[in-house]
């Protein structure tokens, strides 16, 4: 895997959905970026992606998104969106091997990813075939497969069911661990406590930003989420060791 | 897969050229294999060589610019909208060079010069072109482009219309118009070939490497994009060489319908969605259904046009491959 680069964004502003938004993220850090429904998590994805316009300046190690070619954006990032729609009944290894589009698709890592996500036994599938859930993992490793130490995810576990959301946030953490830096929105506070960063968005601006257990103090959570938060012995589940 | 493509290529060509031999063999005149290979070579009797180079060879070279422009822009169309039933008519395209040939047509232009029709078509078609362009200049989503090719196909159908009332009474004039607006490659010259097959080729040509790519935007734009799929630029070069291609079909062989939905179609749910095989596959079956869909016009008189043929065969083959292989 290459090195991720640091993502700096400076007053990113689109319409009302971004406002004046600034961050710099370093290298190999989890951020989970949450918010209610309509704040601008996914636009802010897009648009660190580079895959939405917004009047402010993204850097990648201090280079000019709008400068970085194509190809080189496709080696060094991966994006999964929340839409999971498939038209065409691409089989699920043919899918998860465009991850290597820019690689000249040399299939490197592509059964890896197959195996990562757990989807090797549908390798031979039409993805329009396959449950909702099924088809986030596909792409997912799609974005795996890619190799790139820059991974943004949109709700990576919004139709996973609970052990296939577990295995996908210990995967974040496996490659947070080998140097890449992971942006993933979340709606499930308390997963967002796991991430090592957590951007606060409250109807396109930036409210809070820095260590979860810093950021997400009931007081905030009652400002943007509108509900007491209180700590209480509930309910934990983890993957078997 | 790799050798069900191979097999597949093989079996396409093996029809496509069996569909030119027989293009340039059955007719008024019937001439047997043997005689058309030794008109092609320039042996032979006088009047067979005239036959197969002035009258048939024409017909079929136009037709296989015909069925291989449209087929592949069939394909570019259902990539870039995602939609299988998604087809070169969509923007409007066909519909405007409908209208430039049938304004000549009705002005008794077609007696000027055989430039003239395919001339005023391929005007139209660029007018067309033109508004499309206009539009996506302005980065509009495929939504917003093809319910603005709602529109153009309304208006250009309107006109084409208006003119067809306005040439009721005379007869032979709106005879040609109807003939045209069915679709036919009877009568080919060889400057219709000089019009549509290069340019065709060429485009055919110049779409066969997007494949790659029109896979990844067929899963989505946001994401091709950050696969690294420069997507500004590949839906410029989708959109500029199908409505081109379907711009010269329709130029050289008037409104041919259902080759550009019906033939990528077929041809997926045989052997799958990627794009680097359903290209080529596309353009070898286009071109030999609609040589194979010109054969019976010449047998049978009067309402039997290749755009009716094209219809009556490719439908009926569509509904049962859809039995056999629901999507």
């Amino acid at each position: 895997m290459l090195t991720a680069p640091s993502l700096t964004a400076e007053a990113l502003t689109l319409g009302s959905r971004l406002q004046n938004v600034s961050l710099h993220l370093e290298a190999g850090l989890m951020v989970a970026v949450v918010g209610p429904n309509g704040a601008g998590k996914s636009t802010l994805l897009q648009v660190l992606a580079g895959l939405l316009h917004a009047h402010g300046r993204i850097r990648w190690n201090g280079q000019d998104l709008a400068r970085i070619p194509f190809l080189e954006r496709g080696r060094t990032l991966a994006w999964v969106g929340q839409e999971s729609h498939a038209e065409f009944a691409f089989p699920v290894r043919e899918v998860v091997a465009q991850g290597r589009h820019a690689w000249g698709d040399d299939g490197q890592g592509v059964e890896d990813a197959l195996a990562a996500l757990d989807i090797a036994y549908l390798r031979d599938r039409p993805i329009t075939q396959l449950s909702g859930g099924e088809r986030r993992r596909v792409f997912l490793a799609r974005a795996l497969a890619t190799g790139a130490p820059l991974q943004l995810w949109d709700e990576p576990a919004a139709s996973l069911d609970v052990r296939h959301g577990l295995e996908v946030l210990k995967l974040a953490k496996g490659l947070a661990a080998r140097g890449a830096t992971l942006v993933v929105s979340l709606h499930d506070l308390r997963t967002a406590l796991c991430f090592d960063r957590v951007l606060v968005l409250d109807r396109g601006a930036l409210v809070g930003s820095g260590p979860p257990e810093a950021v997400l103090t009931p007081e905030l959570i009652h400002s943007v989420f509108r509900v007491q938060a209180r700590v209480a012995q509930a309910l934990t589940l983890e993957l078997p060791s | 897969m790799k050798g069900r493509t191979l097999g597949a290529t093989g079996a396409l060509s093996l029809l496509l050229l069996a569909a030119i031999l027989a293009s340039l063999a059955l007719g008024d005149a019937n001439l047997s294999p043997g005689t058309v290979l030794q008109a092609l070579a320039g042996r032979g009797d006088d009047l067979a060589r005239t036959i197969v180079w002035d009258i048939r060879l024409p017909r079929t070279l136009v037709g296989i610019a015909v069925g291989a422009g449209l087929a592949a822009s069939g394909v570019a169309m259902q990539a870039f909208f995602r939609n299988a039933l998604a087809s070169p008519g969509l923007l409007g395209v066909s519909a405007g060079g409908a209208l430039g040939a049938v304004a000549v047509l009705a002005m008794g232009g077609a007696a000027v010069s055989i430039w003239t029709v395919p001339g005023a078509s391929i005007l139209g078609a660029f007018a067309a072109t033109g508004a499309v362009v206009l539009l996506a200049r302005r980065g509009a989503s495929p939504e917003h482009l093809l319910l603005s090719g709602v529109a153009l196909n309304a208006i250009f159908g309107a006109g084409t219309s208006c003119l067809l009332a306005l040439s009721a009474g005379q007869f032979q004039v709106s005879g040609q118009i109807l003939f045209w607006l069915m679709g036919g490659i009877e009568n080919r010259t060889w400057e219709h070939v000089w019009i549509g097959l290069p340019p065709v080729l060429l485009g055919c040509a110049l779409m066969l490497p997007l494949g790659r790519s029109m896979n990844l935007l067929s899963l989505g734009e946001p994401s091709a994009q950050s696969l690294g799929v420069d997507v500004r630029r590949l839906r410029w070069q989708l959109i500029g060489l199908s409505t081109v291609l379907t711009a010269l079909a329709t130029a050289v062989g008037g409104v041919v319908g259902f080759v550009g939905l019906v033939v990528p179609h077929l041809l997926r749910l045989g052997f799958g969605p990627d794009h680097r095989r359903l290209l080529p596959l596309s353009m070898l079956g286009g071109a030999a259904l609609v040589l194979l869909c010109d054969l019976p016009t010449r047998f049978v008189p009067g309402g039997v046009r290749l755009g009716v043929m094209t219809a009556l065969i490719g439908g009926p083959f569509l509904l049962w491959m859809l039995r056999r292989n629901p999507c």
